[in-house]
C-alpha cells in the first residue's frame, strides 16, 4: 500500500510568534519545524506500509526552508519527499492551498493519504476534506485508529460523544488525531539516509495551478481588551471568576 | 610443555579478540599511568577500599610476586634434582620471604573462605562461586606443596639455613630422613609444577586471567576525571563506512572495553554500591561485564557482522541499559579499573543513533534539545533571564567586553523555579563580593550532557560546537556553574571541542572568595545541616571540601551522612534518568533522601539542580520538614538577612 | 445582496445549539435568514429553526446524510447554491461542520474562513490570534457565497419567534467513492482523549489521594468535553495510572482550558501544559509557582471550590 502523507513547516510551536508588516505571520527560518500533528500521520503511515508493505511519500507546500520538515519525514522512513515552493504562494489562503496540495498529490502514488486534523499554526482543519473532493476521493476526519479492510479501509473516527466506525474504499484520504499513535524519534542513520532520498521541487506552475489569487485580506489587527493575564484572586470569588473565564473561552 | 600449549592457544584466542579490536587512545601521559601503577597494582591501594578482603589479597598478590622465583627453581629443581636458583636460592633472606609469604598466603586463602562461606556478602549473587572455590583451592594447593617440598628439603638435608624457613622448618618435623622423604620430596615438588601449570592452562578461560590482565587495564584506565567521556567524532559528510554510532556487537567493543571483560574477577564490589541494583533495578554493573564477557567470549575476529549477535538486547536487556544513572560508583570501587560507565553509554550510543530505541518519555527531552530552543524543557530562549527580576546583572550582548567570569546559569538554573533560588543567590553572592561577572542570557545553550549520556553523541557535538563557538567569540576564558553537570561538561569534554576555558564550581568559588574575606558571614550558629555530594561533582571530579568549607562558615553545623564524599549514594538524576520514568518499588531518591533524613539534620545541603529537585521531590512525597536547600543559598543567608552586602 | 445560510446540524434528539446561535447572528446581519438541516431529525428541528429567525429550512431527513457524512451533505448544499443564490453561508466549528464547509468549497471555489469569532457581512468577519491577546479583522472577497466557520458559543441564542416554510430536499448522491458508517459507540464514561479534549482538569498532589480525583470527574463531566488528568506525584502515589500523567515524561496537552487543581506547577509538569489557551490554578499555597504562569490562578482550598465550581458550571448550562 502506498501513502502519501501531508507536512507542514510550521514557525516554532513553543516560541513566541509575531505578525511582520503585511499582517502575515513572520516565518522565521531558522525557527520552525515539521507540525507535532503531522508526525503522528507520518507515523501511522510507516506503521502500514511496515506491516503490508508499499511507500511513504511526504509532500509539503511552503518556503524552501520546509524541505526541512519533509527532511524529518524521511528521517522517520518515508521514501521520497515532494515539495512546493513557490513565492507566488506566500500568504496562500485554503482554496489555493488545496488545489496546489491536490496536484501535488495528484503527482504521488497513493492508496491513502493521511493529514493531521488541524494545523498548530492555522488550525482551520478544513483543507483535508477540500483536498479529498478536489481529488475525487472518500474522506474520514478525525481518525483514532485505522486499519486495511479489504479493499479499503476500517477507521476509528472520535467524535464528541465517544466514537463512530466507518468503511471507506481505496484510495481515501484521512486526517489523523494527535495521540493516534506515538511517533518515532528519526535515528541519525535515518537523518543520514534521507540525505539520499529523492525530493522533487515544483512550482506552483509545474502543478498547472495558475489562479494564486487571494479571497482572503487581512483588514486590521487589533489588541483584544486586556484580558487582566496572570490575575489572582482568593477562594470566595474564585469560583465565579473561572467559570467566567469557561464561559468567555466558550467551553461551557 | 602440554600445559604451556594449551595456556598459549587459549591465550591466543583471547589475544586475538584484542588485536582486532578498535584502539583506544591511552597511551599518553606516561608518567601519571606508571605511578597509578604503583598505587593501585603495587600497592593495592582499591582493594584496600575494603579493609579484610583488601588484606586477604594483599597477602595473595604480595604472595604471588614474591614466590613467582619460586616457580621457575621448581621447575628446575625437577629437571636437576637439587638444583636450586643461582645466587638468592640458597640466601637466607630468600628462604625466609619465601616462608613467610607462603604462609601469607595460606592465610589470604583462609580469609577468602571465611568471607565466601560465612560472611557470605550479597556482592558475590551472580558470581561464579565453584569458580572461585577452585581456584582458591589451587593456589592453597600450590603454597602448600611449596611449603612441603621446602620442608622435605630440610629434613633431607638439603637447605642451608633452615632456621631462616620457620614454617617449612616446623612442618620438616613430620618427615624422617630416609627414602620415603626423598620420595615424598619429588612428590612435592612434581604436584608443586604440576598444580602451577594446570592453573596456567586453566588461566586464560578463567576469570582469573585477571592476574595478566589486570595491571595493563589498570595502566590504560583513564588518566583524567572519570566524568569525561571520551568523543566520538560524527562526521556526517564523510564516508559512512567510517561513521561509528558507538557499540552494536562485541566487534564494535574497544581494547580498552575488551581488557575490562577480561580483568573482572566478579568481585562484585560494583555491584554492592550501584544505585540501581539497590533499589531493585536488574541493573548489575558486575552482571553487565560477565554478561557481555560470555558473550565475546565465542567470538572467531574473522566472522562477518551478520554472524555477530548485537549485544543488546541478546546479552543485556534494554531495561538494563537504561536503568543507570552514570555515577560512577561502581569505577569507584572496582580494583582492576573496569569502565563500566563508558561501555553502557557506547551502548546506548548505538541503540540512541542507530536504533532510536530508547525509553520514548526521554524523546521529549531530546526533542527539546534538538529543537529551536536547545533546552531539555523546550522553554523559549528569551525566558533564560527571567530569573534575573531586580537583581542587577549584566548579560552580555555580541560585542560586549568579556568579563572575569561567565557565569553559566544552565537550563535548570534558568527554567527549573527551585533551581532558579540558586541562581538568584550566587547572583546576589558575587555582587556582594564584587566579581566582575556576567552572563550570557538567551545566547546559552544546553551543553548537550543529558543528550550525551542518553547516547545522542551527535546531537551532544553540534551543541559543543556551538557553545564553543560562543564562548570564542564572546572572548570567554573563566566560567562559573552552579550545575555540576554543565561543570563537569565545560571543564573537562568541552576541551575535546576546542574550548580553553577555565572552569569552576560555584562552591569553590564562593569557598575562595571567603578565603579571600571578600565575602563574610554573620557569626551564630544556625542549626545542622547534612550536606549530599553530588556525583558530577564529588566522585567523577574529586570535589568535596569546598562545598563543606562554605557550609561551615554558614555557622551550620554538619552531619555527615553513612554513604558521604566518594561513597555518595546518588539522587538518581544522573544518565539522563531526569527525563525518564523510575519503575520498582524503591527509588533512588526516596532512598538517599530517607539516609539525608536519618541523620537528623535540619536542612539538606545539595550543591547540584538535579540533585535539588529529585530530593526535595523526595522530601516532599516523604512528607518531611526537612529543608533542601544550595549551599549557595544557606550561604546568602548567612551573610545578611537579605543577602545583598556582607557584614562587617 | 442574498439570503444568509446558516448550516444547521441536525440529530433525531434535536437541533444544535450552534445553529441556534448562528441563526440569532444571522439576523443581525440584515438580509433573508434561512437554513439548511440535512439528516434525521431536519424536519423535526424546522420550528425551533424558524423561532430563532430561519424564514424558510431547507429539510431533508435523509438516513443518508448520517451513514455518508460530509461529502453527501456538501453536495446536496451546492446542489441548492445553485437554485438559491445565498451570499453567505454560516457553519458550526464542530468536525461536522469543518467536513461540509471543507468540501463544499471545492466544489464553489468560495472563500471559507475557519475559527471566525464574529460576522458583520458577508465581506468582514474577525477572528483572534495569540491565545485572544490580537483581533484579526479579515476582508472576504470573491465568488458567492462566501463560507464562514465560526466557534461555537461564539454568540448567545436567542429566539424571535418567527415560523419557518419547510422546503423538502432530496438528497444528492456525490460521485465517486465515499465513506459509510457502520458503527457507533457512545463512551459516557471515558470521554475525550487528554490530548483531544478541549478542557484538561488536573490533580496533583494537593488532592491528598485517589478519592478526590472524583471530584474531578464530577466536574470534567458538568463542563463536557473535558478530560481529567494529573500530575507526576499524583501518579507516582499511585492514586491515578500513568496515562494521566501530564508533563515531561507524560502527556503534552493543549487544550482550550487547563485547570490545575493542587499542582504546585514544577517545570517537569509546566513543558506538558504550557501550550494550553487559558490556564487555571487553584492551590493552596500563595507562593506555588503554578500562580506565575496562571492566567487565571486562585487561592483557596480546592476541596470547596471545585464542587462549588461544577455547581455553578451546571447551573450555567441550564439557565
Amino acid at each position: 500500500m502506498n501513502v502519501t502523507v501531508l507536512a507542514k513547516f510550521v514557525p516554532n510551536p513553543t516560541g513566541t510568534p509575531a505578525l511582520g508588516p503585511d499582517n502575515l505571520l513572520i516565518r522565521d527560518a531558522g525557527d520552525g519545524a515539521l507540525d507535532p500533528g503531522d508526525e503522528y500521520g507520518l507515523e501511522l503511515a510507516l506503521q502500514l506500509i511496515e506491516a503490508g508493505g508499499g511507500e511513504v511519500t511526504v509532500v509539503s507546500m511552503g518556503p524552501a526552508e520546509a524541505l526541512a520538515g519533509v527532511q524529518r519525514g524521511l528521517a522517520m522512513g518515508a521514501h521520497r519527499g515532494l515539495l512546493v515552493t513557490d513565492p507566488g504562494l506566500r500568504g496562500a489562503d485554503a482554496l489555493v492551498t488545496a488545489r496546489v496540495l491536490a496536484a501535488a498529490i495528484g503527482r504521488t502514488t497513493y492508496d491513502l493519504v493521511i493529514a493531521g486534523v488541524e494545523s498548530t499554526d492555522g488550525y482551520t482543519g478544513t483543507m483535508p476534506a477540500t483536498i479529498a473532493e478536489l481529488l475525487g476521493i472518500a474522506s474520514v476526519t478525525a481518525v483514532r485508529k485505522l486499519d486495511p479492510n479489504g479493499d479499503g479501509f476500517r477507521a476509528e473516527r472520535q467524535t464528541e460523544s465517544g466514537y463512530d466506525v466507518l468503511t471507506a474504499p481505496k484510495p481515501a484520504l484521512i486526517t489523523v488525531t494527535a495521540g493516534a499513535t506515538d511517533p518515532r524519534y528519526p535515528s541519525l542513520k535515518g537523518i543520514m539516509a534521507a540525505k539520499s532520498k529523492p525530493v522533487d521541487t515544483v512550482s506552483a506552475a509545474d502543478l498547472g495551478v495558475t489562479d494564486l489569487s487571494a479571497t482572503q485580506t487581512v483588514a486590521a489587527v487589533v489588541d483584544a481588551p486586556a484580558k487582566a493575564g496572570g490575575e489572582i484572586v482568593t477562594g470566595d470569588e474564585g469560583v465565579a471568576r473561572i467559570a467566567d473565564l469557561l464561559a468567555d473561552a466558550k467551553v461551557i | 610443555m602440554v600445559a604451556v600449549v594449551v595456556f598459549v592457544r587459549r591465550a591466543r584466542a583471547r589475544m586475538a579478540l584484542l588485536r582486532a579490536a578498535r584502539p583506544a587512545a591511552r597511551t599518553a601521559e606516561v608518567g601519571a599511568r606508571a605511578r597509578r601503577e604503583l598505587v593501585q597494582v603495587l600497592g593495592q591501594r582499591k582493594l584496600f577500599q575494603k579493609a579484610l578482603p583488601g588484606v586477604m589479597h594483599a597477602c595473595i598478590f604480595w604472595g604471588f610476586l614474591v614466590l613467582f622465583p619460586t616457580i621457575v627453581e621448581a621447575i628446575l629443581a625437577i629437571v636437576d634434582d637439587g638444583r636450586s636458583l643461582p645466587v638468592i636460592g640458597q640466601a637466607p633472606w630468600f628462604l625466609f620471604l619465601v616462608d613467610l609469604f607462603a604462609t601469607l598466603v595460606a592465610v589470604g586463602i583462609a580469609i577468602a573462605f571465611y568471607i565466601r562461606k560465612i560472611q557470605r556478602p550479597d556482592r558475590f549473587r551472580g558470581s561464579h562461586m565453584e569458580e572461585a572455590d577452585k581456584i582458591l583451592l589451587a593456589i592453597l594447593g600450590i603454597v602448600t606443596t611449596l611449603l612441603l617440598w621446602n620442608a622435605t628439603k630440610i629434613a633431607l638435608g638439603q637447605t642451608a639455613h633452615p632456621s631462616a624457613e620457620p614454617v617449612a622448618n616446623a612442618l620438616s618435623n613430620l618427615f624422617g630422613t630416609g627414602q620415603p622423604t626423598e620420595t615424598l620430596e619429588r612428590v612435592f615438588v612434581w604436584a608443586h609444577v604440576l598444580i602451577v601449570l594446570g592453573f596456567l592452562a586453566y588461566l586464560p578461560k578463567s576469570k582469573h586471567l585477571h592476574i595478566i590482565t589486570a595491571a595493563p587495564n589498570v595502566y590504560f584506565a583513564k588518566n583524567g576525571p572519570s566524568g569525561h567521556l571520551e568523543k566520538l567524532e560524527i562526521d556526517l559528510e564523510g564516508p559512512e563506512e567510517d561513521i561509528r554510532f558507538g557499540v552494536a556487537t562485541g566487534k564494535d567493543l574497544s581494547k580498552k572495553q575488551l581488557l575490562d571483560l577480561f580483568s573482572c574477577t566478579e568481585c562484585g564490589r560494583c555491584q554492592e554500591v550501584c544505585p540501581a541494583w539497590n533499589t531493585g533495578k536488574p541493573l548489575s554493573p558486575k552482571l553487565l561485564i560477565m554478561d557481555i564477557r560470555d558473550a565475546v567470549a565465542g567470538i572467531d575476529p574473522a566472522a562477518g557482522e551478520v554472524e555477530l549477535q548485537p549485544l543488546v538486547p541478546n546479552a543485556v536487556t534494554d531495561e538494563v541499559v537504561w536503568d543507570c544513572v552514570t555515577c560512577g560508583a561502581c569505577m569507584q570501587e572496582c580494583p582492576v579499573d573496569i569502565e563500566h560507565v563508558d561501555t553502557i553509554v557506547d551502548l546506548r550510543r548505538n541503540l540512541v543513533m542507530a536504533e532510536s530505541r530508547f525509553p520514548t518519555e526521554a524523546g521529549t527531552m531530546l526533542r527539546g534539545v534538538e529543537g529551536p530552543n536547545e533546552n531539555p524543557w523546550s522553554q523559549p530562549a528569551s525566558a533564560r533571564t527571567d530569573w534575573i527580576g531586580d537583581i542587577p546583572v549584566r548579560v552580555l550582548a555580541p560585542g560586549d567586553e568579556a568579563p572575569e567570569y561567565l557565569f553559566w546559569v544552565g537550563c535548570a538554573g534558568a527554567f527549573d523555579d527551585r533551581a532558579k533560588k540558586t541562581t538568584q543567590s550566587v547572583a546576589r553572592l558575587l555582587n556582594a563580593a564584587g566579581v566582575d561577572w556576567a552572563v550570557l542570557g538567551g545566547r546559552e545553550r544546553c551543553t548537550g550532557d543529558p543528550a550525551r549520556r542518553m547516547g545522542h553523541e551527535y546531537l551532544f557535538q553540534m551543541l559543543a560546537e556551538q557553545n564553543v563557538a560562543t564562548f570564542a567569540e564572546a572572548g570567554i576564558t573563566k566560567v562559573v556553574a552552579t550545575c555540576a553537570h554543565c561543570f563537569n561538561t565545560l571543564a573537562n569534554e568541552y576541551p575535546d571541542y576546542g574550548a580553553t576555558l577555565e572552569v569552576v564550581h560555584h562552591t569553590e568559588l564562593l569557598s575562595h572568595l571567603l578565603a579571600e574575606r571578600k565575602l563574610l558571614t554573620t557569626p551564630g550558629t544556625r542549626g545542622t545541616v547534612t550536606y549530599h555530594d553530588a556525583c558530577y561533582l564529588g566522585r567523577h571530579n574529586g570535589r568535596y571540601d569546598a562545598p563543606r568549607d562554605v557550609l561551615g562558615s554558614t555557622g551550620l553545623a554538619t552531619e555527615e551522612m553513612e554513604r558521604a564524599r566518594e561513597r555518595s549514594f546518588c539522587c538518581g538524576a544522573g544518565g539522563a534518568r531526569m527525563w525518564m520514568e523510575e519503575d520498582g518499588d524503591a527509588r533512588i531518591n526516596d532512598t538517599r533522601f530517607a539516609e539525608a533524613a536519618g541523620t537528623g539534620a535540619d536542612t539538606l545541603a545539595v550543591a547540584c539542580p538535579y540533585c535539588f529537585v529529585m530530593l526535595d521531590d523526595a522530601a516532599k512525597a516523604a512528607g518531611s520538614d526537612m529543608r533542601v536547600a544550595d549551599v549557595a543559598t544557606l550561604l546568602a543567608e548567612a551573610i545578611t538577612a537579605d543577602g545583598d552586602r556582607p557584614a562587617t | 445582496m442574498g439570503a444568509t445560510w446558516v448550516y444547521a446540524e441536525v440529530t433525531p434528539d434535536g437541533v444544535h445549539p450552534s445553529a441556534l446561535e448562528l441563526l440569532t447572528k444571522a439576523r443581525a446581519l440584515g438580509g433573508e435568514v434561512e437554513a439548511v438541516a440535512l439528516g434525521p431529525g431536519a424536519t423535526g428541528a424546522a420550528s425551533e429553526l424558524g423561532a430563532h429567525g430561519a424564514g424558510i429550512v431547507y429539510a431533508s431527513d435523509d438516513q443518508t446524510f448520517a451513514d455518508q457524512p460530509g461529502r453527501t451533505a456538501a453536495h446536496t448544499l451546492h446542489w441548492l447554491i445553485s437554485q438559491h443564490t445565498p451570499s453567505l453561508i454560516l457553519f458550526p466549528g464542530t468536525y461536522e461542520g469543518r467536513d461540509v464547509a471543507g468540501c463544499l468549497q471545492a466544489l464553489t471555489g468560495s472563500t471559507l474562513m475557519a475559527n471566525a469569532t464574529d460576522v458583520e457581512s458577508s465581506s468582514r468577519a474577525r477572528t483572534e490570534i495569540f491565545g485572544g491577546t490580537k483581533i484579526v479583522e479579515v476582508d472576504l472577497a470573491g465568488r458567492e457565497p462566501r463560507l464562514v466557520l465560526v466557534r461555537p458559543k461564539s454568540f448567545p441564542a436567542e429566539p424571535s419567534g418567527g415560523t419557518a416554510e419547510v422546503v423538502a430536499v432530496d438528497a444528492v448522491t456525490p460521485p465517486g467513492p465515499t465513506a459509510t458508517v457502520v458503527e457507533r459507540h457512545a463512551e459516557a464514561a471515558s470521554g475525550p482523549k487528554l490530548e483531544e479534549a478541549n478542557v484538561v482538569v488536573a490533580g496533583g498532589r494537593g488532592l491528598g489521594g485517589p478519592e478526590p480525583f472524583a471530584m474531578l470527574d464530577d466536574l470534567a463531566a458538568a463542563i463536557g468535553g473535558a478530560a481529567v488528568g494529573a500530575s507526576r506525584a499524583a501518579v507516582d502515589a499511585g492514586w491515578v495510572p500513568y496515562a494521566y500523567q501530564v508533563g515531561q515524561t507524560g502527556k503534552t496537552v493543549k487544550p482550550e482550558v487547563y485547570i490545575a487543581a493542587g499542582i504546585s506547577g514544577a517545570l517537569q509538569h509546566v513543558v506538558g501544559m504550557k501550550g494550553a489557551k487559558r490556564i487555571v490554578a487553584i492551590n493552596k499555597d500563595a507562593d506555588a509557582p503554578i500562580l506565575k504562569i496562571a492566567d487565571l490562578g486562585v487561592v483557596g482550598d480546592l476541596f470547596q471550590i471545585i464542587p462549588a465550581l461544577t455547581e455553578e458550571v451546571r447551573r450555567r448550562a441550564s439557565s
